[in-house]
């Protein structure tokens, strides 16, 4: 099949992007997205020009790494699939195809398709972690689990870290991410003492990082591959009020070594 | 800051956005159902008017927590919209909605609208500024058990008739009116999942109850000058 | 020479208490003033960073992902093993470390299994402290099943997702080391080179994949855990960026490495395609819990599956290995799989492909129930495919996923160099020449969390460290080395693609060295792959600059390595005349093609000393002794 990328350039931070059309006429159904780039860039490579950087990795959806806006949508148009899982099956022969980098300010553009997302990182280094060190576990079936509650927290365990949820948000917002982390451990018994701080915590890294603010659009959700729940946001929502009612201090308690 | 030191935080300002939005959809439905009142007669409305103003303090509670709502909501609402352009300072080439309702997305606008749209109302049938010549004073009988009394009373009976005869005030009336039906389409469910009220297996019900709530209150309000003009009610003014 | 792996003395039971008790330690206010160098932030990467920190070790930790949570532990489906014997089946310690020696085919350290099993309880009760949602029974108690390579239920599971779990759980751990000043973190930052000062690693030279800038970092102890080199192959089940390089520069350095040719083929992968193909996605081995594995009878059998009657369909594995059936050890399904293709009946369009069927668990357990345990894997594969496995049998195909062999660790994980440690995949040290389902997350957390920690005290406080920093003449000389290397890259200006000539690579090395092997075709890659290696340094081409993100770059500079080590292996594998675990020599083999192993001349793990470019490598031995688990054919019929 034949389609048409428009593929969003950009040389680097400061440099001003543009759009570059490329038409390729060997595209295998059964090529994933990222393989179709592939073959373009080995292209671009043998024609002496710099091929077209985007991030990818595991290649099974899952290591979060690839990104994409694709015709408008993070990850394209399939639901509940990345970049990676997506396959040019899903794409009519002659499709003309928009391909821009994920837009947020708080996930600058590095180059190309490429773009910055050590903002998640520092988010989870406010707080999103359950403060045990090596060796203090208790025996595992000591801490009881309802079946229900662990499955909820998987299902906001699940996030990949893949930023769909910012791009999609047209304020750019981080609130299904955040939320994601909040609720896995809100659901489980290991994640109490820490709550109120850690929502605390990791709401205030959150808005440092320059993210929008959730209007409750809801296109988190939809855009979101592993298709976490929107209502994680209101559970985040609730505890971040209780917290702040309870007057919790959030400071990192420095740890004595 | 003091008050609004709340403002720094994107969840306390949303709280606020959703707490504010409450009471002022409140105030709304009620204002709504004594609006319909004009279906059961003049001397209704215009007693219900009286009753009203006879609050005296009780009503300036009221009008003080609405007005704080107001400004509040705006405020609010200004301060996270300019964050928002900030955090996306360039759009897409080409976006495709998922999920974000029409009138999700225009909150600002059809908000700035209903501000110009209540602006106008107030001036009309509050202030009565706009058009001073549909006010009127309205005498009537008091029966009690020893006297009768003739009594004079505000005819807001006569001033709704008189306005929404005017083609031209009742269109603006029923545009201001769609858009805030639409602005309460988003308003209402986004209120619930702000403070927190979103569980899987009730939440799509409320996300529709909200819309219908928005149109039952849209059907309500746009009965009354269409009734109007078509005769139905207030023919004999 | 004959390597000594230091392991204690006493009984097996005794030895790593004891051992423990016998380190020197270094006192807390001591700890301080250590820095150590962690590169890879998988599992084994992650879980060390984060332990040593939390000891109060200063710890630099390099990855060259945009985060550390994209490390390719987070692709682990399956589970994670451990010896706790919830489901009443009879497990124990010490069945759990004579499964893994006996599925390791007999070429792994007793010792060391031993501690790994002994651990893995404190790895579920660390996970569990850390929040990871392990899958659990309605009474609330952790959830086991059962997993390829054994016959009782000891495998934790979290979904399909238990890496992701784990790794997110260590990395959260880290993280938060992270915030309190503990680690610096250095992202997109890929190392390059090791650097040796005296005999000791003392750090290590990166390229910071941005700015494409040269940097060198000290420390007093180098702690690689950077996987494996599975992609060798090209297609593979790894990421794209898994590569050799940390611990083929070590093995340059001094490093020995061991066993490189035990590589492992899993059963369970979706088929290639075509040309165009990236990579291999695994499916987890979970699927043959339930699902049932054939071939049709009749050779060239076009019909499509479901037309196929019953008695024309050949379940193979419960065939030949009746006791284990579909759950057959993965390196003993995998040689099935390609014995049948081999015969012609093989399926799909390559022919390289057998069926997995879950008919008759749909049938046996509803719909409902085979879509709760492997629903995400059937969409996955439903995506991939664009199949529905709910009404056709899935495809499979064996695929490399794992290498068993890695840098050579003494019983402390240290390499032969002092102060380098090498912990996870990256090092050779528990699978043996085969790795059984759901310990490689075991290994990697077992030597992060619970032995690193304390072996790496042990040779601080009894090795004397000089102060070094980088502009000591090692670093100096090891940057410019790395800055010529690339230089050089960046000159050649010929016509081929660094994944071109790694697409070369691998097909030689899948030709002659994959599932089986031969002398004849081993020393046929022997020659074609320095041909290779040749043409890329002639006719390779890279666009770009040096100091800007470029992928070409990295690529070239991955692939350049491979194709030395590549050698590596190919000497490996002919070297080792004997079949064991996933290294199959088809000279030896049983009547019914069952792996032969030479004990008498092979019970040694080979680690390889470098010795120049163009040079054979020298190959060190260290015997295996077995008192344990005494040494039998390994059969799951």
């Amino acid at each position: 099949m034949k389609v048409t990328l428009h593929i969003w350039r950009q040389k680097n931070a400061k440099a001003k992007g543009r759009f570059e059309t490329y038409h390729l006429d060997d595209v295998i159904e059964d090529m994933s997205f990222l393989e179709m780039l592939d073959v373009l860039n080995e292209r671009l490579i043998l024609e002496g020009k710099e091929p077209v950087a985007f991030e990818h990795d595991c290649r099974e959806g899952i290591c979060g790494a690839c990104s994409l806006t694709i015709n408008g949508i993070p990850h394209g148009h399939e639901p509940a699939t990345t970049t990676c899982q997506l396959h040019m099956r899903k794409f009519k022969d002659g499709d003309e195809i928009w391909i821009e980098p994920f837009r947020a300010r708080a996930f600058p553009i590095i180059k190309d398709l490429v773009v910055d997302r050590s903002a998640f990182d520092r988010i989870i280094q406010a707080g999103g972690f359950i403060s045990v060190n090596a060796g203090q576990a208790p025996e595992a079936n000591s801490i009881i689990v309802p079946k229900d509650d662990a499955e909820t927290a998987m299902d906001a365990a699940q996030c990949i870290g893949c930023g769909a949820c910012v791009a999609a948000c047209p304020n750019a917002s981080a609130m299904l991410f955040v939320a994601a982390k909040v609720a896995h451990f809100a659901y489980l018994p290991q994640g109490q003492p820490e709550r109120k701080r850690r929502v605390l915590a990791m709401v205030e890294q959150m808005q440092k990082e320059g993210f929008g603010n959730c209007t409750n659009f809801y296109e988190c959700e939809a855009a979101c591959p592993k298709q976490i729940s929107v209502s994680f946001i209101a559970l985040m929502n609730r505890d971040y009020l209780k917290a702040t009612c309870s007057g919790e201090k959030h400071l990192l308690q420095t740890q004595q070594v | 800051m003091g008050i609004f030191s709340y403002l720094r935080s994107t969840i306390l300002s949303k709280v606020v956005m959703a707490v504010t939005g409450a009471i002022l959809v409140l105030y709304l439905i009620i204002h709504t159902a004594g609006n319909l009142l004009i279906y059961f007669g003049r001397d209704t409305l215009n007693s219900y008017s009286a009753f009203l103003h006879s609050l005296g303090p009780i009503l300036w509670i009221f009008r003080v927590v609405l007005i704080v709502s107001v400004v509040l909501h705006i405020i609010t609402s200004i301060k996270l919209k300019f964050e928002n352009w900030n955090a996306k300072p360039t759009g897409y080439a080409l976006k495709h909605y998922l999920k974000a309702r029409f009138s999700s997305r225009t909150m600002i606008w059809t908000g700035i609208m209903i501000f110009a749209f209540v602006l106008y109302h107030l001036l009309h049938f509050t202030f009565r500024v706009t058009n001073p010549q549909h006010y009127s004073a309205e005498f009537f009988q008091m029966h009690n058990a020893v006297s009768t009394v003739i009594l004079e009373r505000f005819d807001v009976y006569k001033m709704v008739v008189l306005g929404f005869k005017n083609p031209l005030i009742s269109l603006v009336y029923i545009v201001g009116v769609i858009i805030v039906g639409f602005h309460l389409d988003h308003a209402i469910q986004s209120m619930f999942q702000t403070l927190g009220f979103n569980e899987k297996h009730y939440f799509p019900t409320l996300q529709n109850l909200s819309t219908i709530l928005s149109i039952i209150i849209v059907i309500c309000l746009i009965s009354i000058p269409i009734s109007i003009m078509s005769g139905l009610v207030g023919g004999e003014i | 020479m004959i390597l000594d792996g230091k392991v204690p003395s006493g009984r097996i039971e005794e030895k790593w208490d004891r051992h423990r008790f016998e380190m020197k330690l270094v006192s807390p206010a001591n700890k301080l003033k250590y820095k150590i160098i962690v590169v890879g932030t998988g599992l084994a990467g992650a879980s060390a960073s984060a332990s040593l920190a939390e000891l109060g070790y200063n710890v630099e930790v390099f990855t060259f992902h945009d985060s550390p949570r994209r490390a390719h532990s987070i692709a682990a489906q399956g589970g994670i093993n451990a010896a706790k014997n919830y489901p009443n089946d009879g497990d124990s310690i010490w069945r759990l470390f004579y499964d893994t020696v006996k599925g390791g085919d007999f070429r792994a350290r007793e010792a060391n299994v031993y501690r790994l099993a002994q651990v893995s309880n404190s790895i579920i009760d660390q996970c569990v402290a850390q929040g990871v949602p392990f899958a659990r029974e309605y009474s609330g108690y952790l959830s086991n099943r059962s997993f390829g390579g054994a016959q009782l239920s000891r495998t934790f599971y979290a979904r399909s997702q238990t890496g992701q779990q784990l790794l997110l759980g260590a990395y959260s751990s880290m993280m938060r080391q992270v915030g309190l000043k503990k680690i610096k973190l250095h992202t997109r930052k890929e190392m390059l080179d090791l650097v040796v000062i005296d005999g000791i690693a003392r750090g290590i030279v990166t390229r910071d994949l941005l700015s494409g800038k040269i940097e060198s970092h000290w420390g007093d102890a180098v702690v690689l855990a950077t996987g494996g080199y599975s992609n060798v192959f090209f297609l593979s089940t790894n990421a794209q960026v898994c590569n050799v390089t940390a611990t083929y520069r070590a093995y340059k350095r001094g490093a020995f490495f061991a066993n490189p040719c035990f590589t492992q083929i899993h059963p369970t992968c979706i088929p290639q395609s075509g040309e165009h193909q990236s990579k291999l996605t695994l499916m987890s081995e979970s699927l043959r819990n339930d699902g049932r594995v054939w071939v049709p009878i009749n050779p060239g059998d076009k019909r499509r599956p479901n037309d196929i009657p019953e008695n024309e369909r050949d379940y193979f594995l419960e065939r030949m290995y009746p006791g284990y059936g579909n759950l057959a050890p993965r390196d003993i399904a995998s040689r099935a799989a390609k014995r049948v293709c081999d015969e012609g009946r093989g399926v799909g369009l390559t022919g390289n492909a057998v069926y997995l069927d879950f008919a008759d668990a749909i049938k046996r357990l509803g719909r409902e129930v085979i879509e709760e345990r492997y629903g995400n894997l059937f969409e996955m594969y439903e995506r991939i495919t664009g199949e529905n496995p709910y009404e056709t049998p899935m495809m499979i195909y064996p695929a490399p996923h794992y290498t068993m062999g890695g840098l050579w660790v003494d019983y402390n994980l240290m390499s032969n160099l002092p102060g380098l440690f090498v912990i996870g995949e990256a090092n050779f040290s528990d699978h043996g020449a085969n790795r059984l389902g759901a310990s490689a997350l075991m290994q990697g957390l077992a030597d992060g969390y619970f032995i690193l920690p304390y072996t790496i005290g042990h040779f601080f406080a009894t090795t004397k460290l000089d102060k070094v920093n980088t502009d000591k003449v090692e670093f100096k000389k090891a940057e410019e080395e790395v800055t010529s290397r690339i230089k050089k890259l960046m000159s050649i200006n010929g016509k081929k693609t660094p994944t071109q000539f790694h697409r070369e690579l691998g097909k030689v090395m899948w030709d002659y060295c994959g599932m089986s092997r031969n002398e004849q075709g081993l020393k046929k890659a022997l020659e074609i792959v320095p041909q290779i290696r040749e043409e890329f340094w002639s006719n390779l081409t890279i666009v770009g600059e040096e100091g800007d993100l470029n992928i070409v770059l990295e690529k070239a500079l991955r692939v350049a390595d491979f194709l030395e080590f590549a050698e590596l292996i190919l000497w490996d594998a002919l070297e080792r005349d004997e079949s064991c675990g996933g290294h199959f020599r088809e000279e030896h083999q049983y009547p019914d093609g069952e792996a032969k192993r030479n004990d008498e001349k092979f019970a040694h793990v080979a680690a390889w000393e470098f010795t120049g470019d163009g040079n054979k490598p020298i190959r060190h031995i260290e015997p295996l002794v077995f008192e344990y688990v005494p040494l039998t054919v390994r059969s799951y019929k």
